[in-house]
């Protein structure tokens, strides 16, 4: 009842003047970077952040939460008109978006995924009012070892889940674990790594200026890339039997909107997970599971509603660690949690106890946003695909000015600004060899508070690494960590596992 | 065979793999500057944490150099061009226009440098007619300045062409009306496109 009471105060926070109009502004916003191909809910965040410092911490947070939200719904968007999918998270919309649309059922394909996108992010919110109390309430227990062994776990999902390249991705969390201890020692106060006595380097490396670089210019450069080909946009009625058609056809969806809204949403959970391999499990299980799955593919709706009601859910399910863990479940949360810390804030559990406002109304105002995203993505379609036409050789030098002034404000330093660059060219090559570029985002945001947390637990423990591993003394962070290293060597178990059984 | 076709992705992968293990090591030698010893009894070096970083950091590089020589990785067998020449023109001439964009803003500040980043940019890679373009260039540094400096309150650099916006916050933080404000403003930003249009008409 307290949580219900709590949920109706959040949603009246997010219905006042300026949060609202920030609401629906951050829907629109997040409806266009989803559905441009290049921009996606984590540039869309990374690069208004520094826009955000202008209002109060829980207008900024509304506003950021609904371009992750609208993101989500925009994708679709590009992945069905054009095929090309408008972020990541709507690669597995394509499958079956696009053939509808060559079928000439454009319409059909934008509602199934807007009415998914709804259904996904209905579920999973209220999933994420059920789970956030409790699991507050659990953490509010954890002191620095446990936070430490909860970080380490989150570094660890990378290596075991992310399915990329183990030495390239351990590598990408080392470079940001090392580029957040840039700066003063925080314990000792002397500078570390001050390069060629630069005093730039003295405060340390902003985590914006490495998401910017890397998802602003470097996903740019990207894009520039991949895109120097003319795309095909689909012919596309919008009119109310056409709508009313499409609706008809969800009809055969509900087993998909199931899988989609409940496995995007704890897969969003995990923090190397979010929403792209929510988005193409749901997919692949919906069709495994599908008694025509042999029509997957060719334009079905089933295959449209399941991605796009799991990516939807599990970005919420992303927040649900952010929020009450301080521990960030895909790359847009981490870029979130280091706007929290930004507008200063902290993290983790306390929030619920002494910013209830701001966790509330954040809360309230997913359902809100997921609400008006739906009505505004189905009614400003036409304008979408109006966007859509913008050149990218417009789009781009806009981006980039975005990314030059948003780099610049939080610090006005131009030396910052250099850092941007260098790190979005860095990005770019790396990401072309395969490097996943995410952990590293995470780890500039985690590292701090995992160095704060690992040398508080050393001090408790006389200098003793046994902290983190006692049972009898610390039974949770035990538990996380043995579970953290288990995931660590995971990927290098596998391998000789199926060796083993191949000889046997 | 141009130099971006001879560059293969198994090239960049070796190349690039080299060049993290290289800085890997500088940053071992620069976090060694600090104490990099930890025991129960004293303190954790300043250093300690970089340096145990950078070395994880080191021996991951050494592992893909390692399974690129095995023959391991998708890229150590790869032999197609690391970037597209089409693709590389876009790329390069971004980069570049970029970097000369940020020296420009140290000197020139940063509404003049977007002005001809802006021009040049459009210019290079769309088809749009010369109106357009001067009018884009002219009218996002006027929206980027209202933004930032009026809105947010955020100066942006300026340069040598700082004392051109004495003026500009005469008015702003001036006895002036929030009306005649809106009207500046208002009148300000539309003013390239009217000068634009105008020229237009009357120069031929």
């Amino acid at each position: 009842m307290e949580t219900f009471t709590l949920l109706l105060q959040g949603m009246a926070t997010s219905f006042e003047f300026l949060n609202l109009g920030l609401l629906i502004f951050g829907c629109l916003i997040g409806l266009f970077v989803g559905a441009m191909p290049g921009l996606g809910s984590v540039n869309g965040v990374a690069i208004l952040i520094p826009i955000t410092f202008i209002v109060p911490p829980t207008a900024a947070i509304i506003f950021l939460a609904a371009v992750y939200y609208g993101a989500m719904y925009g994708g679709a968007i590009s992945s069905v008109m054009l095929g090309i999918p408008g972020a990541s998270t709507a690669v597995a919309t394509v499958f079956d978006g696009r053939p509808l649309a060559v079928k000439g059922e454009a319409m059909t394909a934008l509602t199934a995924a807007a009415v998914g996108s709804f259904v996904g992010g209905t579920v999973s919110v209220i999933l994420f009012t059920l789970f956030a109390p409790p699991l507050a309430e659990v953490a509010l227990r954890f002191n620095a070892p446990e936070t430490f062994a909860l970080m380490v776990m989150a570094f660890a999902t990378f290596v075991g889940l992310g399915g990329d390249d183990i030495p390239k991705t351990i590598f990408s969390i080392l470079i940001g674990l090392v580029l957040s201890t840039i700066g003063l020692d925080l314990i000792t106060g002397k500078p570390r790594l001050i390069f060629f006595g630069i005093p730039g380097f003295l405060h340390g490396i902003n985590f914006l200026v490495l998401a910017i670089g890397i998802y602003g210019i470097g996903e740019m450069l990207w894009t520039l890339e991949e895109t120097k080909g003319k795309v095909q946009m689909s012919k596309l009625s919008v009119n109310m039997k056409e709508i009313g058609k499409a609706f008809s056809a969800l009809k055969k969806t509900f087993m998909a909107m199931n899988i989609g809204s409940f496995l995007g949403f704890f897969v969003g959970i995990l923090p190397a997970a979010g929403a792209t391999p929510a988005s193409l499990m749901s997919y692949g299980i919906t069709k495994q599971l599908s008694r025509n799955s042999k029509e997957f593919g060719s334009g079905v709706p089933a295959g449209v509603v399941a991605p796009e009601c799991a990516n939807n859910s599990a970005s919420t399910g992303s927040m649900l660690p952010m929020l009450t863990l301080g521990i960030p479940g895909s790359p847009t949360t981490a870029i979130l949690l280091g706007g929290m810390i930004l507008w200063g804030l902290t993290p983790g559990p306390l929030l619920f106890t002494q910013q209830p406002e701001f966790v509330w109304g954040l809360i309230g105002s997913l359902y809100i946003a997921n609400f008006f995203t739906l009505v505004l993505n189905i009614a400003l379609i036409p304008a979408f695909l109006m966007v859509l036409r913008i050149p990218f050789a417009i789009l781009a030098p806009v981006i980039f000015v975005l990314c030059v002034t948003g780099g610049y404000a939080p610090t006005q330093s131009l030396h910052d600004v250099w850092l941007m660059l260098l790190f979005g060219f860095g990005g770019y090559m790396l990401r072309k060899l395969d490097y996943p570029v995410a952990p590293a985002v995470l780890s500039i945001v985690l590292g701090p508070l995992a160095e704060k947390a690992m040398r508080q637990s050393l001090i408790l423990s006389d200098g003793s690494m046994g902290i983190f591993f006692d049972f009898s003394s610390k039974p949770i962070a035990a538990t996380i960590m043995y579970i953290a290293i288990v995931l660590l060597i995971m990927p290098a178990i596998g391998p000789l596992y199926r060796k083993f059984f191949k000889k046997a | 065979m141009s130099i971006v076709t001879k560059f293969t992705v198994r090239r960049a992968e070796i190349t690039v793999a080299v060049i993290l293990a290289l800085c890997s090591v500088a940053l071992m030698w620069k976090s060694a500057q600090n104490r990099i010893t930890w025991s129960a009894e004293e303190n954790m070096g300043a250093g300690f944490i970089p340096f145990y970083l950078s070395l994880g950091m080191f021996i991951c590089t050494v592992i893909t150099i390692i399974k690129f020589f095995l023959k391991r990785s998708l890229q150590s067998t790869n032999n197609e061009p690391f970037i597209d020449p089409e693709a590389f023109k876009f790329v390069s001439v971004t980069i570049i226009s970029l970097v000369v964009l940020v020296f420009a803003i140290g000197y020139l500040g940063i509404y003049f440098s977007l002005i001809f980043f802006l021009a040049f940019y459009l210019k290079y890679f769309s088809e749009k007619s010369n109106s357009f373009i001067l009018i884009f260039s002219l009218t996002t540094p006027i929206l980027t300045f209202l933004f930032f400096e009026w809105l947010l309150k955020i100066p942006l650099p300026q340069g040598i062409s700082e004392p051109l916006f004495y003026p500009v916050y005469d008015v702003m933080y001036g006895s002036s009306s929030l009306f005649m404000i809106w009207i500046y403003i208002i009148a300000t930003v539309l003013s390239p496109s009217v000068l634009v249009l105008l020229a237009n008409r009357f120069i031929k």
